[in-house]
């Protein structure tokens, strides 16, 4: 790991970033998010299997967004949420330096958002098969047998929002969750408040989920929230051939129109 | 010296069918997939032994984490106000953890010493506790840093340590427990010798001085440190719904023309709405002031207050964070701060 704190060393002490975020050991075999140059030791900087969080999450976060040049070690998905944060408007390239290690252990910066486009089209890892099996075996339910597997996962929400915190996505300033006038779903941890917060937050990333699947890494239940998002990315990869984080400049497909676009379904 | 009794596994199991079959709920641990959650067993083959610590603490029984207070009904002109149906049986907590029951000790004193409040006074007094002294430990685990051990009792009505020969000693703590071990004592065995509990027992190093802890925070409100630690902080609410001692909750009015209820449900300092004025000012504006906050409360606000530290060294705030904070590691830092 030598090269990595050298590189985060040289990138601090050329000027070239105010505060670099990257990885360390964290709890049991995971690792944590690290902010060298302020809280830090860049020595104990990391990058491995373990590197699973998607660090793009912390670059709409008020504390970090005030640093003027910020780098970013990022993994695969951290680089998809990347992408998209910048289709939505809501990250200034210019302002970042963005490098990742590729599978020869080699780290790689790239010079600009359209570099980080080619390198996440060239190294799309094939989906989870598991994943795959689960949401094959969702489907072939029938409506009450699904409606009853959701019921009694969802039963065990206890709203701690982990799934909003920790999703690159999740950055309105005001989550519709916590508006109460007027209020639009269900505050407490019941059936039907868990329903609608989960319905609510797979809606609105279908089209801009990165398929990072932190949703569900962090979920202290255990519920397999991924599987939602992951329905919505196929149906959307199948009617609008989009795949959010992998196109630079692609418009996202819930919050876009063309006046051709069929209207078949309005009845 | 606390009465000493010893139960079999056979035995035991016998015991919860029995007290399910009679109506009663029996609450214990049950695994989900990586993780083992307490939840009301339907029989005692549910039970789960292979846990350090249950991912969620046992607080859910007595304080649920969504709760009606009232409800009413209304009917042309005349309103109807319900009161919630509490159960006449008892929920019976099976393997809690020392660090989980001493936290019941502080939840009384929370709920009960001021303003006692109805709905935990009706819960707590139906409530048993059958706690499980730990033979094992992990490097999460720091009891023995807040004043609890592996082996406490404290909290408890019952306290159970495995033999690992299929036996349980049985300690009979309170006089709820006393009642409950004279109601079923054919399910017991008059004997036990406590001094093959230590044995037994887990070590659990001390990880920091609490007094100097104690006297270190006072004054470190402006510190840059928690600026430095927060950084990482998601702002979600999972180490404080994990937390055995998070007592914060929410009131929730929920209404349609004809009828309506109020709920309680979890709160956490952790979420930036929590502070959040009518005005839009936030007196917390970012997430190292909610940081402090958390910290400062488990360790100096109840302290103030209550003579207690309210974090019973569980370690699940470390085992559940999403983002991998270490209160040990922030405490330590504290101090060398």
């Amino acid at each position: 790991m030598d090269n990595i704190a050298k590189n985060i060393n040289q990138l601090i002490a050329d000027g070239s970033v105010d505060i670099f975020i990257g990885y360390v050991k964290g709890n049991d075999n995971r690792a944590k998010a690290a902010f060298f140059n302020i809280s830090d030791k860049v020595d104990n900087a990391i990058f491995d299997a373990s590197c699973t969080q998607n660090l793009a999450v912390y670059l709409h976060k008020h504390e970090i967004k005030s640093f003027a040049k910020i780098g970013i070690f990022a993994n695969y998905s951290t680089l998809r949420a990347i992408i998209q944060l910048a289709n939505e408007n809501q990250i200034k390239a210019e302002k970042y330096i963005i490098q990742t290690m590729n599978k020869d252990s080699q780290i790689i910066t790239f010079a600009n958002l359209t570099e980080v486009e080619s390198y996440v089209q060239a190294n799309r890892p094939a989906p989870a098969a598991a994943m795959i099996q689960k949401l094959d075996s969702l489907s072939k339910m029938d409506r009450d047998e699904r409606w009853e597997f959701w019921s009694k996962e969802l039963a065990s929400c206890i709203k701690c929002y982990a799934c909003r915190s920790a999703c690159p996505m999740c950055y309105c300033s005001q989550c519709t969750t916590d508006c109460n006038q007027p209020q639009w779903i269900g505050v407490p941890a019941h059936g039907q408040g868990n329903f609608e917060w989960h319905i609510m937050r797979a809606m609105h990333l279908a089209g801009r989920c990165v398929a990072c699947g932190e949703c569900q890494r962090v979920c202290p239940m255990e519920i397999p929230l991924g599987l939602l998002n992951a329905r919505l990315n196929i149906d959307i990869a199948t009617n609008f051939g989009e795949t959010a984080g992998m196109t630079l400049g692609a418009d996202y497909a819930l919050s876009s129109y063309k006046v051709d676009d069929k209207e078949h379904f309005i009845r | 010296m606390n009465e000493l009794k010893t139960i079999n596994k056979d035995k035991l199991h016998q015991l919860f069918d029995k007290l399910i079959a009679d109506g009663n709920d029996v609450i214990a641990p049950k695994r989900k997939s990586e993780k083992v959650f307490f939840g009301k067993i339907i029989s005692s083959s549910d039970i789960c032994y292979d846990y350090i610590q249950t991912a969620f603490s046992a607080k859910s029984s007595v304080f649920p984490k969504c709760e009606e207070l009232f409800s009413y009904e209304k009917n042309d002109n005349e309103i109807k106000h319900l009161d919630p149906v509490f159960s006449d049986k008892t929920t019976i907590v099976f393997g809690s953890r020392p660090c989980d029951s001493a936290s019941f000790d502080y939840l009384k004193v929370f709920f009960l010493k001021e303003n006692p409040d109805f709905h935990f006074a009706k819960r707590y007094d139906s409530t048993l506790l059958i706690s499980m002294t730990c033979n094992k430990s992990d490097e999460h685990c720091f009891c023995t840093s807040v004043g609890i051990s592996p082996s406490d009792t404290k909290g408890s009505d019952v306290s159970l340590t495995d033999l690992e020969n299929g036996e349980f000693l049985a300690e009979i703590i309170s006089d709820k427990g006393k009642k409950f071990v004279a109601d079923y004592s054919s399910f017991f065995e008059n004997k036990g010798d406590i001094s093959q509990k230590s044995n037994k027992n887990a070590k659990v190093d001390i990880k920091f001085d609490l007094d100097k802890l104690k006297t270190k925070i006072k004054g470190s409100f402006d510190w840059d440190t928690w600026d430095k630690q927060s950084l990482a902080c998601l702002g979600c609410g999972a180490c404080a719904f994990a937390c055995p001692t998070c007592t914060c909750f929410d009131i929730q009015d929920e209404a349609s023309p004809k009828s309506g209820s109020r709920i309680r449900i979890w709160d956490t300092c952790a979420l930036s709405l929590f502070t959040l004025h009518a005005s839009g000012h936030n007196p917390r504006e970012n997430q190292a002031g909610r940081w402090r906050n958390r910290v400062l409360h488990k360790f100096e606000y109840t302290d103030t207050k209550f003579d207690m530290v309210s974090c019973v060294g569980c370690g699940r705030c470390i085992k559940t964070c999403p983002a991998s904070m270490n209160i040990i590691n922030q405490v330590i830092s504290i101090m060398e701060a």
